[in-house]
């Protein structure tokens, strides 16, 4: 005998301002099978639930429909809730009224409400067709992946670490470091960012439970959540990296000259380097696309010189598979190409430079020690012109998000030119200043204030060489007036987006991302830092633009996530996933090729059919790999395939409760 | 030449070298039927068998099908193919319904069958045109084979699809929502659903069809307009992207319902969606509707 308690919420006036909860509580006890009805307040709160964990044990309920908000919300806190009382917690059922009700007919009262019995009515039907459904464990390997060794996959895998889980850090560039490396000083404080940063890089590499897999790349990830198998190619470095003491003799004699990608082309470098003079690994990497030695097949001068022995010419790259517990995904940003903008030059102007190069310039261990000189002609720039939002905020060029950072970093160049050379002028072209962050505000006002920085609200629609100046055009819209300024160095804040590859990356991983190829969190604000793959988490700007100390706080978050799940020797699985009628099963793998996860395989059956043993071939799912998407459901022809919670008969006893 | 009387001799020769030779454990053909424009599928066992066969123009039926007969035997099966018989072959290796090495592939040129509903009423004597599905056809040849009967072919090139656009899908397409519904309704008011069209189709090959399993609720047995409408469209999207054009469905329907308009109509949008696209060439390739790619368009999302 089923008895349906139903549960009605008002979720303090966020469906009660609009769904009269009391008449859907009454019309429901009129639905088939139930028992009990009531409206609450706030059902998921203590008092609601203890109502709910009352009235299975007065009335002897057996399914509970809740009314509320979103399942993706508080189905957990229901489930729990029926579980405590002693019910199988897949007995609850949720009608989403808040979500697909109040919020979206909000000018509607009526019909609201008369939706809201609707959606109770058809939750009701399903609620009685539900079944027991019991979660499985998985073993889970206690190791963590890292993708991308900048400063929040160092921060996560030193997290980790700390916590006692070994920790890889798969890094695709010769040194760990990532953009932090390039940069200067950091807002708000102007502290150095190599003095947070190449410590980090130090315990990184000294922490017995991290490894580094520097110039490598991930090639193929299969399994799930707990046992990821993870492929990572170990780039052909030429060096014996076992031999190699980093002495640098190497570099020295090499004569091939290259634009260093570091110094993003302000500088040279060797065929045979390391990025950084402060790189970890903090031995070289010979550049085959440039090292005579494999254009020519002759030279070989770094090998003869090296005193150890290190330089190995025939060193192939190398697969290496690991199984994960746990990924957390790190991969940082890129910078916006901004030769798109004809008005600034298409890139071709000398002094037209990007905020990174600056960052270069102006930085101690850069290609002029920190002086700052223009490109074309190494003179000290008088006057300078930052550009906000170059890419940022402009949906016909550009992108149609703000990047975060630029407005702060503006602000820190402008402070950093006033510093270094007193009788400068800097203007900062922008669109509107946003400082939402601690100690932002005051740090941008020092920059006006304390540095005299000159702001001029409105966009540049020209610039221009003349003689060795850069005339820069514009308007400045709070006065009306069009501005020009001659300007000796110009600097673009262009915006952060994402890697390249990013798109590539998740469809090895499985894990989602936005139309600018961002990574996707499960949800904003209950999964932050997760992905709809369980397992793999996201930290730092590869998930949106960000700042450091929000990089910084995310690869936590996302370690404390991960630690959560490493720290147990397996985990509980949902039980949410499909199962195959074999009876009528065809085996004709439909649903093996369109399942996003890999989940489903073909096994033999052997039966006996009119007397005879015969083999037939049969869909089998792997509980473990399947999310619960139920694609295969719909592409079953047979329906052979079904979605345990979610069966054809439970969403037709739905669409007959509503049409019936 | 080998006209069809000699290519029927050529025919039973090839079969009856098979059987004696035991190179496989039947012959799928085509026997004479009860009347001059009628014949049946013949599966033959032995040798003396052989006899039966015949190549004529109205040999209709596409045979691939009845190697369903043969799923559960280790035996090999020999199958005379044209085209769209071929076709049907790719279609059941494809869906995994039976192995490439058990079947014997025997290739033919088809010529292009004749209508034999028009033979029946215009007499032996007429002019009788071309089958509606043989018409159409863009494909007469078996594209590969393991024995070939008839004038030696030059090596098929590799077919490659072409997009395609059909003029009766075209004046569909023409019509207002109510007019396609009208002319839907119309179409299958006559339907019977005596499941001819679902029991020929080399598309349809599982175990237990979803219309005659009643658990699953999806459809109710009840003959009207409503279910009919159902069953057609769900039948056409259970075929989607795999049909392989042989035309079978409509040319068996009892009550002459243009069912092939279904199906061109996705095929249709499958060409102009995802790329040209003709199914059972190669029962190695992506299906266009069993696979995605990231870049796959999504207007419709």
């Amino acid at each position: 005998m089923k008895r349906v308690g139903v549960f009605v919420c008002h979720c303090g006036t966020n469906i009660s301002g609009t769904v009269d909860c009391a008449q859907v509580a009454e019309a429901a006890k009129d639905f088939p099978n139930v028992e009990y009805s009531i409206d609450y307040k706030y059902m998921c709160s203590e008092p609601g639930q203890e109502m709910i964990k009352k009235a299975i044990e007065e009335h002897k309920l057996n399914r509970i429909v809740v009314a509320s908000c979103s399942p993706r919300m508080h189905e957990p806190t229901f489930q729990n809730c029926v579980e405590r009382a002693g019910l199988n917690p897949y007995y609850v059922e949720m009608a989403n009224i808040r979500e697909h009700c109040s919020w979206v007919h909000p000018n509607e009262k009526e019909g609201a409400t008369e939706k809201a019995i609707d959606l109770v009515r058809m939750a009701v039907a399903k609620a009685v067709r539900n079944q027991p459904l019991q979660k499985t464990t998985i073993p889970v390997t206690d190791r963590a992946l890292v993708i991308g060794g900048g400063i929040a996959g160092i921060q996560a895998a030193l997290d980790l670490a700390n916590a006692g889980h070994v920790v890889d850090i798969v890094e695709r560039e010769p040194s760990i470091g990532g953009k932090m490396a390039q940069i200067d000083k950091t807002f708000p404080t102007l502290d150095c960012s190599a003095c947070i940063l190449t410590p980090k890089m130090v315990d990184a590499a000294a922490h017995p439970n991290i490894n580094l897999l520097t110039y490598s790349e991930i090639e193929k990830v299969d399994g799930f959540v707990g046992n990821f198998d993870v492929t990572i190619r170990q780039k052909a470095r030429s060096i014996k990296m076992d031999v190699c003491t980093g002495c640098g003799i190497c570099m020295e004699k090499c004569p091939v000259k290259v634009d260093s990608e570091f110094e993003l082309g302000l500088a040279k470098r060797r065929a045979i380097y390391t990025p950084f003079p402060q790189a970890i690994p903090n031995k070289p990497v010979i550049d085959r696309e440039h090292c005579t030695y494999f254009l020519r097949g002759k030279c070989g001068i770094c090998s003869k010189l090296c005193p150890a022995g290190a330089v190995d010419y025939t060193q192939q790259d190398e697969l290496l598979t690991r199984r994960y517990g746990a990924i957390i995904v790190a991969t940082g940003f890129e910078l916006f190409d901004y030769s798109v903008y004809g008005e600034y030059g298409y890139g071709k102007y000398p002094d037209v430079i990007t905020g990174l190069q600056f960052e270069r310039l102006i930085n101690a261990s850069g290609p002029t020690m920190g002086k700052l000189q223009r490109p074309s002609d190494k003179k000290e720039p008088k006057n300078i012109v930052i550009i906000n939002c170059v890419g940022s905020r402009d949906e016909a060029k550009g992108k149609s998000y703000c990047s975060r950072t630029c407005c702060m970093y503006s602000a820190k160049h402008a402070s950093l030119i006033r510093d270094k050379i007193k009788d400068s002028n800097v203007y900062v072209f922008y669109m509107d200043m946003r400082t939402p962050g601690k100690g932002y505000e005051e740090f941008y006002d020092r920059s006006r204030e304390q540095y005299g920085t000159q702001y001029i609200r409105g966009r540049v629609s020209k610039i221009y060489p003349l003689n060795d100046k850069l005339i820069v055009r514009g308007e400045d819209t709070l006065l009306s007036q069009p501005v020009e300024v001659e300007a000796d160095l110009v600097i673009l804040a262009t915006a952060m987006v994402a890697q390249p590859d990013a798109d590539k990356l998740a469809q090895k991983i499985g894990i989602g991302y936005d139309k600018d190829n961002f990574y996707t969190e499960a949800h904003p604000k209950l999964a932050p830092v997760e992905t709809h793959t369980q397992g793999v988490y996201l930290a730092g700007a590869c998930q949106g633009p960000k700042d450091i100390p929000d990089s910084v706080a995310q690869a936590s978050a996302a370690a404390a996530k991960a630690c959560g799940l490493l720290s147990k020797p397996e985990i509980l699985t949902e039980p949410i996933v499909t199962e195959v009628d074999e009876k009528t099963c065809a085996g004709c793998g439909t649903c093996l090729l369109i399942c996003p996860y890999k989940a489903i395989d073909l096994k033999t059956l052997t039966e006996r059919i009119a007397g005879e043993i015969v083999e037939r071939k049969v869909a089998t799912v792997n509980e473990g790999l399947c999310q619960g998407c139920g694609a295969c459901t719909v592409a079953c022809r047979s329906g052979s395939i079904y979605l345990k919670h979610y069966t054809d008969e439970q969403i037709l006893a739905e669409v007959n409760a509503l049409c019936l | 030449m080998g006209t069809m009387e000699q290519l029927t001799l050529q025919l039973r020769e090839t079969a009856r070298e098979i059987l004696e030779s035991k190179k496989a454990a039947a012959v799928i053909g085509w026997e004479m039927g009860t009347f001059w424009y009628s014949t049946a599928p013949a599966i033959l066992t032995r040798p003396e068998e052989t006899e039966r066969l015949v190549w004529n123009e109205y040999c209709l039926n596409n045979l691939a099908k009845y190697l369903l007969d043969f799923q559960n035997t280790d035996e090999k099966v020999a199958i005379f193919a044209r085209g769209c018989d071929y076709r049907g072959i790719n279609r059941l290796i494809q869906d995994k319904q039976i192995d490439r090495d058990k079947v014997l592939i025997i290739g033919l040129s088809c010529p292009g069958m004749k209508d034999d509903k028009k033979a029946r009423e215009l007499g032996q004597n007429a002019d009788i045109p071309l089958a509606k599905k043989c018409e159409e056809c863009t494909y007469p040849d078996a594209l590969a084979y393991d024995l070939w009967v008839g004038e030696p072919k030059e090596a098929a090139k590799p077919a490659k699809a072409e997009a395609k656009v059909f003029p009766e899908v075209e004046s569909l397409e023409q019509m207002t929502a109510d007019d396609k519904y009208e002319n839907f309704a119309a179409n299958y008011e006559k339907c019977l659903r005596c499941y001819a069209c679902r029991n020929v189709c080399p598309a349809c090959s599982c175990r237990e069809c979803i219309f005659g399993n009643s658990s699953k609720e999806w459809s109710a047995k009840a003959n009207n307009l409503s279910e009919n409408m159902f069953f057609a469209l769900t039948r056409a999207l259970h075929v989607a992207g795999r049909c392989i054009q042989c035309g079978e469905c409509e040319r068996i329907c009892p009550v002459n319902i243009p069912i092939m308009l279904l199906n061109k109509k996705i095929i249709q949008d499958i060409d102009h969606l995802f790329g040209p696209y003709d199914a059972g060439l190669d029962p190695e390739d992506k299906m266009p509707l069993g696979s995605f790619e990231f870049t796959d368009p999504e207007e419709f999302m």
